[in-house]
C-alpha cells in the first residue's frame, strides 16, 4: 500500500504498522466489522450495509414505480471556452445558401456553436441577401436524422457503411481504369468548385461535366446563348419596369431568383404616399394560379399548350411575323391590349417566360429587344448563373450511358432518378455504368442506385464560394464542425485527382484550397485590399464581395428558329405542372418545415392536390370541375398512367385545365417526404429533348372517395368574389350566396355583404384609390368614434409610457411567399404536427398568411394577409383567462405564461383573429407522460423530438408542453436581447434595432416592427399613410398591428 | 304548513292514504330487493359510467387532441355538455326553493327526486370544466389559494373563474338543502330498520328523534336554505351565460343571454324531472303521490319557459338584424342557414314548436306524450347549447379561419358516459332514500289527500267525485 510511504497515518495501529491492520486495510470493505452476527437465526442475518442496500432498493423501486422518470439530459460544459462563444450570446457568420439553383447571401445565427437560424445578409448587393422559405428552412436539414453518418458502399441490394480510406482506395482503382468519366451535377456556381473539377479533369482527361436543374431552364439558356453568345440569364430589374408580362414564369415564387425579383417588384408598386402614387402593371399569362399570377393585376388565361402561340401572338404584335393560330379569342384580345401597353412602356417593361422551348424563348428575347428592354430593365452583361442545366447534354449522357459509353459516373447532389422526365431511361443507363459515385447528404432515389455514396456535409458545415452573377462572389463558411464523417465533393475530387494544390493531411484541406483559389480569383479582380489576408477576412466578415465584371459586352443578335413552338392542343383537358415555393422539384421533400408549410396559393400542405377549376352555379354554390369538391379523391390519367390523388378547388384555374405541383411522391426522402403525394415527373412532356411542364393527354375521373387527411389550412378562400346571379341577372358576391347550406325551401340566396362589409381586408383598384381611401378614412373615423364612447377607460394612457411595440404589414408589398412563416417556426420552436394533425386544423403556426380571392370568380385577384397575434391593448383573450396565464406587458405585448396555462382554450375562442394555437398533443415530447407521443408519419418519435433535430431549437424560446396555448410573441426574446444590448452599452434603443423574425425574413420588406411611442420611428411614418387600417378596428380590441389597403392595378377593360 | 288547499283544486295525494300507508309506500323500496327493471337500468348505467371513466382517462392521458376540436373551435361537446347538465340541475332548485317560498304544495310530490337530480346533474356538469382543461393536473390554479408565487391570484375578471364559484356554491347549497330534507325521512327508515341498516340510517339521520324542537329547527333551516337557494336559481345560469356574453365573438356577445339561459335551464330541468319521475313513479308505484296533477303543473312550467326561450330566439334574430352589424347579422344568418342548420332547426323544433302542444289540456295530462316530449326537449336544449357554442365559433370574424367541427368517439363517449354517471347516482339514490319526501307528504295529507279534498269540495261540487270532473 502506498499508505506506508507517506507520512499520513490514521490511528495508532497505522502508525505502528500493525500486521493485522495492514492486512485489513488491503480489503476495500471490511465486512466482519459491520456484521451483526445472529447465529441463532442464520436466515435473518443482515448488517448495516444490507440496511442501506434495502433502503436504496426501496427508494429506487418506489421512484421507478412512481413512473416519473425524468429523462437524462446531457449537457457538457466547455473545458476550455472558445473565445468566440459566450454562452447566451448569439454569434453570426456570413455564408451563402446554394441549393438546386437557389442562391442567397446569408447570415447564420449560432448559439453555443449550433447554427439555429438563417437571416438575410444586408450587405449583399443587388438584393441577393434576401431569404425565401427554402433558405429559412435549410438550417433544419443540417439536423436531419436521415442524413448519412458515414460514406456508404453498395453491398448486394443494400448499402453498408464504409470509411473514407476504403472508399478512396476503391474509387481510385476504378478511376485508373476508367476511360469515360462523367460528372452529373446540379448547377455549380462556385469558381473554386470549378477549379477543383478542372484539376480532376486534367488528371482524368475523359471527364465531362453535365449540368442539370431540378426544373429545367435549358430553353431559356439556349435561347440566350443564341442571341447573346452567353449561356446565362440576364439580371432583371422589375423595379424599373412599368409593364411586366410573364408567360407562366413564377418569378416571385420559384423562377430563377425569386427573392431578388420580389424585392425589386414591390418597389414599383408602393402606393403608400398618395401624392406620388405610381404602380407597375403586371400581366400573367397562365392556366394555373401561380404565386406570381396571384399577385398579378390581370391574368390572361391560356391553356398550357397555348403558351407558344400566346408568345407568338405577342411577338407578331410587337416585332411582327409569326403564326398564332390556335390561341383562344379572349387571350388574343387581351394580348393585343398588352402589346399596346408594352409599346407605350418601351424600355420600361419586362417580358419573361418560363417556357422551356427555345423558339418561344427566342421570341421573348426578340420582343424584349424590340421594346428596348435590354440595357434598361434587363441586363445581359451582368448575368445570373444560378441555373445552368443543359438538357441536351443530359440527354446525350443518358444515351451514352445506355450505349455503355460511360464507365465512371459521378453524381453531385442531384436526383434525376426522381425528377427527370427521363428517369426510367436514366435508371436503365445507370445499370450499364461500371462505377457510380454519388455525392449527397442522404439516400435518395438516385444515390440508392450508385455503388458508392460519398457523404457530403451540409452547407453549414462546408467551405466554399459562389458566384451567382458576373459581379459578386460570396463565401460559404462552416458554422459547425461536421456532425458526421462527411467530406465535401470538391475535397473528394481533389483527393482523387491527387492535386498538388491540395494537401489532404492538412487540418482543413479544402479551406486551404479555397484560399488558394481566391488568391488567383476574386482577390486578383479587386483593388480595395492590398493584402490577401485582409481581403479574405473582409470577405469572410461580409460574406460577399463585389468584383469587376469580366464578361463581354453581349449585344443582342437575332438567330435561331422561331417556328418550333409548342403546338396548341385540341384536347378537352390539359394539365400544367408547377413548382411550389416549399417543395421545388422534390429537393425539399425531406424538410418537415417546408412540408408542413402550406403552399401559398392553394393553402394545402403535406402532399400535392390536383387543382381543378371552380365556378359559381348562379344560385348558391361554388361548383368544382365535374362537381368535385375539396378533398375528393379522383383518378388522374395522364398518357395512360393513373394517379390517385385528392383535388382542391382552385380559383383562377382556367376551365379545361387542371394543375398539379411537382416535387411530391418521393420514394426515398426520409420519414417526412417519402410517399407524400404523387410524382408526375415521368409524364412531363418531352418536346425535342426539353421538358415541357404540361401534358394534354389527360382525363380526370369522378370523385371516388374522400381524402381523410385533407391537409388544407384554409377552408374559406374568398372575400366577395363576384358572379352573375342567374335568377336576377345581377352581379352578386357569389361566395356570400354560397354561405347558405340549407334554405328551408324559401329560396334564400345568401347574405350580400356578409364578407365584403367586414373590416378584415380592404381592396381597391389603383384608379379608384382616392375614393377608396376616403371611404376607408370615414369607416375608420366611425369605428374610432364608437370606440371612444366605450364606458371603460382602458389603459391607453399607461401604454404611452416607455416602449409600445407595434407592427405594420404592407399588404401591397406582401407577395404571400411564406418565408416569414418558416422563419417564425425556426425562431420560435414551433412544432411540426404532421399531415393528420394539419387536416384536423391542429397546425401550430404562429404566423399564417391568409389568402383571399376577390373580384371576378373565374379570374380573381388575390390579397395575402399575414396574420399573427395583434397584441391588442384591449385584448379579449386576456380578461377571460381564469388563471392570468395570458396578460399584458407594460410595453403593450400580449404575453403568454406557459407555466401558468391550464388549457381552457377560452382565450383562443375569444380571439377575433384566431391566432392562438393549442398543443392538442405532445408535439414536442415535453410532456410528463412518456408513453404519450403521437406518431406522425410513422416516425418513431415526432418531428423535432430526437436529440439531433433538437439542436435546431432556439434556446431563448421555451418549448411548449401539451395542453397549453401558444401564439406570436412579437419575438419577445429579440426585444429583450435588443433592450439588454442597449442597456449594457448605456444608451437608448435605436429605432429598427429590434427586428422580428418575420420581418428579417421578408424579401419584400412588407413587415415593419417598431416602437409606437417613438414618434420618429419608421413604423410611425409608415402608419401615417392614408392606406393604413387596423383589422376589426370597430371591435375595439385596440390591436397593435396595422395593415394597408390592398391596391391592384387591374386593367378592367380586359373583363369586358 | 298553514296553507289551505282550495276545494276546487285537484287532490295532491290520491288513494285515500293514511299516514301509515304513506310510510309503507315510500320506505318499502329501500327495504326490498330491487325489481328487474332497476337491475337492468343499473347495469346499463354502470356500463355508461365505465365508458365515462375510460374516455376521461384516455383524454387525460393522450391529450385534448383525442377530441376533434381545432384552432377555430376551441369548445365543442365538452362545454355543451357542461351547460346542458347545469341547466338540468335548475329544476330541482326551482322546485325546492322557489316553489317552497311561493307555497306551491304540489312540489312535495316531486321535490326530493328533483333535488337529487340537481345534485347529480351538477356533479356531471362539474366534470366538464375539469376535463376540458389541457392540463387538468394543474386545475388547482383556478382556486384563489394562498401561495408563494407573489402571491399569484386567479383572474377575477374571467367568467370561467366566476363559474368555479357559482357551481361550487350551487352544489354546496343544493346538497345541504337536499340532505336537510332527507334527515327526518332517514329517521323514518331507521325506525323500521333492524341491525346494521338501522345503524347506518341512524348515522345518516343524525340521531333525529322527532322532537318538536327538532321539527322547529328543521323548518327554520329549510326556509333559510330555500332563501339562499332562490337567488342561485337565477345566478348560476346567469354566470354560465357570462362565459359567452362577456366575450367579443358575434353570437356570444349578447346581453339577452342571462334571462334566456335561466329560462332555458328551467325548461330543460323540468323536462328532465318529468323524464325521471314518469319512470320512477311507474317502477316504484308512486302514482298516488306523483299524480297527473303534478305532471300537468310541470307541463305548464315547460310551456311557459319554452315559450320564453322561443321569444328569446326570435329576439336574438331581430336584434341581429336591427344592430346593422355585419358580424352579428352573419352569425345568426349562419346559425340558421349555414353548415350547422340542422342543429338550429333541431333546436327550434324541439324547444319552441314541440312544447306548444301543451296548450291543450288533455295533451298536458297525457303521460306518454309528456314522456316523449320531455326527451325531445332535452335533446332540443342540448342542440341549443351546441348551436351557441360550436356554430358560433366555427364561423366568426375572419373567413380564413372558418372551420367545421364534429366530435370524435371520445367526446361522444364522455357524453354518454356522463349520462351513465348521472343514472348510476340516481338509481342508487332511488334504492337507499325515499324518493318522495315522506315528512312533507304527510304534512300536506290533511289538505292535499283526496279524501279530504273531496270532503271539503262537496258543498261546491256535489255532482262529481271523480278525478276527471275538473
Amino acid at each position: 500500500m502506498k499508505k506506508a510511504t507517506n507520512n499520513i497515518w490514521v490511528g495508532e495501529k497505522d502508525l505502528t504498522r500493525d500486521e493485522q491492520f495492514i492486512q485489513d486495510s488491503q480489503k476495500e470493505l471490511s465486512l466482519e466489522e459491520t456484521m451483526v452476527s445472529d447465529s441463532a437465526n442464520e436466515s435473518l442475518r443482515s448488517n448495516r450495509r444490507d440496511f442501506l442496500r434495502f433502503l436504496g432498493f426501496g427508494l429506487g423501486a418506489a421512484t421507478i414505480a412512481a413512473g416519473c422518470d425524468t429523462p437524462v439530459k446531457r449537457a457538457i460544459p466547455y473545458v476550455v471556452k472558445p473565445d468566440s462563444i459566450i454562452p447566451g450570446v448569439a454569434t453570426y457568420y456570413a455564408s451563402s445558401y446554394v441549393n438546386g439553383g437557389d442562391y442567397a447571401s446569408i447570415l447564420v445565427k449560432t448559439r453555443e456553436g449550433r447554427p439555429i437560424k438563417i437571416e438575410g445578409n444586408d450587405l449583399a448587393p443587388d438584393g441577393l441577401g434576401k431569404t425565401s422559405a427554402r433558405v429559412q428552412a435549410s438550417v433544419l436539414s443540417l439536423y436531419d436524422v436521415n442524413r448519412l453518418r458515414t460514406p456508404m458502399a453498395k453491398s448486394g441490394d443494400g448499402f453498408v457503411a464504409t470509411n473514407w480510406s476504403e472508399l478512396d482506395k476503391n474509387v481510385g482503382e476504378a478511376l485508373k481504369t476508367a476511360s469515360n468519366v462523367r460528372i452529373l451535377s446540379q448547377t455549380i456556381i462556385s469558381p473554386t468548385s470549378m477549379k477543383a473539377i478542372g484539376e480532376f479533369a486534367i488528371k482524368y482527361p475523359s471527364t465531362k461535366v453535365v449540368t442539370l436543374d431540378p426544373v429545367s431552364y435549358s430553353g431559356l439558356l439556349d435561347a440566350n446563348e443564341t442571341n447573346f453568345g452567353k449561356r446565362a440569364i440576364p439580371s432583371y430589374h422589375f423595379d424599373k419596369a412599368d409593364v411586366i408580362v410573364s408567360f407562366n414564369a413564377d418569378f416571385l415564387g420559384t423562377w430563377v431568383n425569386p427573392t431578388q425579383f420580389a424585392g425589386d417588384y414591390v418597389k414599383n408598386r408602393n402606393v403608400s404616399d398618395l401624392s406620388k402614387a405610381k404602380m407597375s402593371r403586371h400581366f400573367q399569362v397562365e392556366s394555373h394560379m401561380s404565386l406570381t399570377g396571384s399577385n398579378a393585376d390581370n391574368r390572361i388565361l391560356v391553356k398550357p399548350s397555348e403558351q407558344g402561340v400566346a408568345i407568338a401572338y405577342l411577338y407578331s404584335q410587337i416585332v411582327g411575323g409569326g403564326s398564332s393560330a390556335g390561341l383562344n379569342d379572349k387571350a388574343k384580345a387581351g394580348l393585343s391590349k398588352v402589346a399596346t401597353q408594352l409599346k407605350a412602356a418601351s424600355g420600361k417593361s419586362i417580358v419573361v417566360s418560363a417556357s422551356n422551348n427555345v423558339s418561344e424563348q427566342l421570341m421573348v428575347n426578340a420582343i424584349n429587344n424590340a421594346l428596348g428592354n435590354y440595357g434598361s430593365t434587363m441586363d445581359m452583361s451582368n448575368a445570373l448563373y444560378t441555373r445552368q442545366g443543359n438538357e441536351r447534354e443530359f440527354n446525350k449522357l443518358v444515351e451514352d450511358m445506355n450505349a455503355g459509353q460511360v464507365d465512371f459516373l459521378i453524381i453531385n447532389d442531384i436526383n434525376p432518378a426522381y425528377f427527370s422526365s427521363m428517369s426510367d431511361k436514366f435508371a436503365q443507363g445507370l445499370t450499364k455504368v461500371k462505377t457510380k459515385v454519388a455525392f449527397g447528404m442522404a439516400m435518395d432515389e438516385t444515390n440508392n442506385q450508385a455503388d458508392y455514396v460519398a457523404v457530403t456535409p451540409h452547407f453549414l458545415e462546408s467551405w466554399g464560394d459562389a458566384m451567382p452573377s458576373d459581379t459578386v462572389v460570396s463565401v460559404i463558411q462552416p458554422t459547425i464542425s461536421p456532425l458526421f464523417e462527411s467530406r465535401q465533393m470538391e475535397a473528394s475530387l481533389l483527393h482523387w485527382a491527387e492535386s498538388a494544390n491540395y494537401d489532404p493531411k492538412a487540418e482543413q484541406p479544402y479551406f486551404d484550397y479555397l484560399k488558394y483559389s481566391w488568391k488567383d480569383g476574386a482577390f486578383a479582380n479587386q483593388n480595395s485590399f492590398a493584402s490577401f489576408s485582409s481581403f479574405w477576412n473582409d470577405a469572410l466578415h461580409n460574406g460577399i464581395v463585389s468584383v469587376a465584371n469580366q464578361s463581354a459586352g453581349n449585344a443582342y443578335a437575332d438567330g435561331g428558329s422561331l417556328t418550333e413552338i409548342t403546338k396548341p392542343s385540341s384536347t378537352d383537358m390539359e394539365i400544367s405542372f408547377f413548382e411550389t415555393v416549399n417543395m421545388g422539384n422534390g429537393q425539399f421533400a425531406g424538410n418537415p418545415w417546408l412540408m408542413e408549410m402550406p403552399s401559398p396559393v392553394d393553402r394545402t400542405s403535406w402532399g400535392n392536390y390536383l387543382a381543378v377549376p371552380v365556378s359559381f352555379n348562379g344560385v348558391s354554390k361554388m361548383v368544382g370541375y365535374n362537381d368535385l369538391t375539396d378533398g375528393d379523391i379522383v383518378t388522374l390519367t395522364i398518357e395512360g398512367v393513373e394517379y390517385t390523388l385528392p383535388v382542391v378547388q382552385q380559383f383562377g384555374q382556367m376551365p379545361g385545365t387542371v394543375g398539379l405541383a411537382l416535387g411530391y411522391g418521393r420514394t426515398m426522402a426520409g420519414g417526412t417526404g417519402t410517399n407524400i403525394g404523387v410524382n408526375i415527373n415521368n409524364v412531363v412532356k418531352n418536346n425535342g429533348g426539353y421538358a415541357n411542364y404540361y401534358n394534354d393527354n389527360v382525363t380526370v375521373s369522378n370523385a371516388l372517395s374522400k381524402e381523410k387527411e385533407f391537409s388544407c389550412v384554409q377552408y374559406h378562400h374568398t372575400y366577395g368574389v363576384t358572379a352573375e346571379d342567374t335568377a336576377t341577372g345581377k352581379v352578386i358576391n357569389a361566395d356570400e350566396a354560397a354561405t347558405v347550406f340549407f334554405d328551408y325551401f324559401t329560396g334564400v340566396t345568401g347574405f350580400q355583404g356578409a364578407l365584403t362589409d367586414r373590416s378584415v381586408v380592404y381592396t381597391t383598384n389603383f384608379k379608384d384609390i382616392k375614393e377608396e381611401v376616403k371611404d376607408l378614412t370615414k369607416k375608420r373615423e366611425t369605428a374610432q368614434f364608437l370606440n371612444s364612447k366605450q364606458i371603460y377607460r382602458g389603459h391607453d394612457e399607461l401604454y404611452k409610457n416607455g416602449h409600445h411595440w407595434g407592427m405594420y404589414v404592407d399588404l401591397n408589398a406582401c407577395i404571400g411567399c411564406g418565408a416569414c412563416t418558416v422563419a417564425c417556426m425556426a425562431e420560435n420552436n414551433v412544432p411540426v404536427v404532421g399531415k393528420k394533425e394539419v387536416s384536423r386544423h391542429h397546425e401550430m403556426t404562429w404566423l399564417r398568411i391568409d389568402r383571399y380571392y376577390y373580384g371576378d370568380v373565374t379570374n380573381p385577384n388575390v390579397v395575402y394577409q399575414p396574420m399573427m397575434c395583434q397584441h391588442c391593448d384591449n385584448a379579449p383573450c386576456e380578461n377571460v383567462c381564469p388563471v392570468n396565464a395570458t396578460n399584458h406587458s407594460s410595453e403593450g405585448l400580449n404575453q403568454m405564461t406557459y407555466n401558468r396555462c391550464i388549457g381552457t382554450r377560452y382565450c383562443a375562442n375569444n380571439c377575433p383573429f384566431k391566432v392562438r394555437r393549442f398543443n392538442w398533443f405532445d408535439y414536442t415530447t415535453a410532456d410528463i407522460f412518456l408513453a404519450n407521443q403521437v406518431n406522425i408519419a410513422d416516425e418513431e418519435i415526432p418531428f423535432g423530438a430526437d436529440n439531433l433535430t433538437r439542436m435546431v431549437l432556439n434556446p431563448d424560446v421555451t418549448v411548449r408542453t401539451r395542453g397549453v396555448i401558444e401564439k406570436c410573441s412579437f419575438c419577445v426574446q429579440r426585444i429583450q436581447e435588443g433592450k439588454l444590448t442597449a442597456k449594457t452599452e448605456g444608451r437608448q434603443l435605436k429605432d429598427g434595432e429590434i427586428k422580428t423574425a418575420c420581418q428579417t425574413s421578408c424579401p419584400t420588406e412588407a413587415i415593419t416592427f417598431g416602437d409606437l411611442n417613438n414618434e420618429s420611428s419608421v413604423l410611425n411614418k409608415k402608419i401615417e399613410s392614408p392606406l393604413t387600417f387596423i383589422a376589426l378596428e370597430e371591435v375595439n380590441v385596440r390591436s397593435s398591428v396595422n395593415y394597408t389597403l390592398k391596391v391592384n392595378n387591374r386593367d378592367e377593360s380586359f373583363d369586358a | 304548513m298553514s296553507a289551505i288547499i282550495s276545494p276546487i283544486r285537484e287532490p295532491l295525494i290520491t288513494g285515500n292514504k293514511t299516514y301509515h300507508q304513506i310510510t309503507e309506500d315510500l320506505v318499502s323500496p329501500t327495504e326490498e330487493m330491487p325489481p328487474l327493471g332497476w337491475v337492468i337500468g343499473f347495469i346499463l348505467s354502470v356500463m355508461g359510467l365505465g365508458v365515462f371513466v375510460f374516455t376521461v382517462l384516455w383524454t387525460i392521458y393522450q391529450g385534448i387532441g383525442t377530441w376533434n376540436l381545432n384552432r377555430t373551435v376551441g369548445w365543442g361537446w365538452d362545454i355543451t355538455n357542461f351547460v346542458w347538465w347545469v341547466g338540468i340541475g335548475h329544476a330541482g332548485t326551482l322546485i325546492s326553493a322557489i316553489l317552497l317560498i311561493f307555497r306551491q304544495k304540489w312540489r312535495t310530490g316531486v321535490n326530493r327526486a328533483a333535488e337529487a337530480m340537481t345534485i347529480f346533474a351538477v356533479i356531471c356538469a362539474g366534470q366538464f370544466p375539469l376535463i376540458h382543461m389541457g392540463r387538468i393536473w394543474l386545475g388547482f390554479f383556478i382556486f384563489p389559494y394562498v401561495n408563494t408565487r407573489g402571491p399569484l391570484w386567479p383572474n377575477f375578471n374571467s367568467p370561467l373563474l366566476w363559474d368555479v364559484f357559482a357551481i361550487s356554491t350551487y352544489f354546496t347549497v343544493s346538497l345541504l338543502f337536499w340532505y336537510t330534507g332527507l334527515v327526518p325521512d332517514f329517521a323514518t327508515v331507521r325506525d323500521r330498520a333492524t341491525g346494521f341498516r338501522k345503524k347506518i340510517y341512524n348515522f345518516l339521520s343524525f340521531g333525529w328523534t322527532g322532537s318538536a324542537k327538532h321539527w322547529q329547527r328543521w323548518e327554520s333551516l329549510s326556509l333559510i336554505l330555500a332563501g339562499l337557494a332562490t337567488p342561485l336559481v337565477l345566478s348560476v345560469h346567469t354566470i354560465v351565460s357570462f362565459d359567452f356574453a362577456t366575450s367579443v365573438i358575434p353570437g356570444w356577445h349578447t346581453t339577452i343571454f342571462p334571462p334566456y339561459f335561466v329560462a332555458g335551464a328551467i325548461f330543460s330541468g323540468f323536462a328532465m324531472v318529468l323524464t325521471l319521475m314518469l319512470v320512477t313513479r311507474k317502477l316504484l308505484h308512486l302514482e298516488d303521490y306523483i299524480t297527473i296533477e303534478h305532471i300537468e303543473s310541470m307541463n305548464k312550467v315547460i310551456l311557459l319557459t319554452g315559450t320564453i326561450v322561443g321569444v328569446a330566439y326570435l329576439t336574438e334574430l331581430f336584434i341581429a338584424w336591427y344592430s346593422g352589424y355585419v358580424y352579428e347579422q352573419f352569425a345568426f344568418f349562419n346559425r340558421a342557414l349555414g353548415p350547422y342548420w340542422w342543429a338550429y332547426f333541431g333546436m327550434m323544433f324541439c324547444n319552441v314548436v314541440s312544447p306548444q302542444l301543451f296548450w291543450k289540456k288533455s295533451w298536458r295530462r297525457n303521460i306518454w306524450l309528456t314522456f316523449f316530449l320531455s326527451i325531445i326537449i332535452n335533446i332540443g336544449m342540448w342542440f341549443e347549447r351546441f348551436v351557441i357554442i360550436a356554430t358560433t365559433l366555427a364561423r366568426d370574424y375572419l373567413p380564413s379561419s372558418w372551420s367545421y367541427y364534429s366530435p370524435t368517439w371520445v367526446e361522444i363517449g364522455i357524453f354518454i358516459g356522463s349520462l351513465g354517471l348521472f343514472f348510476t347516482c340516481y338509481l342508487i339514490f332511488s334504492r337507499v332514500a325515499p324518493v318522495v319526501a315522506i315528512a312533507e307528504i304527510k304534512a300536506i295529507l290533511k289538505y292535499g289527500g283526496n279524501q279530504y279534498v273531496e270532503k271539503a269540495g262537496q258543498g261546491h261540487d256535489s255532482h262529481s267525485h271523480s278525478e276527471d270532473a275538473h
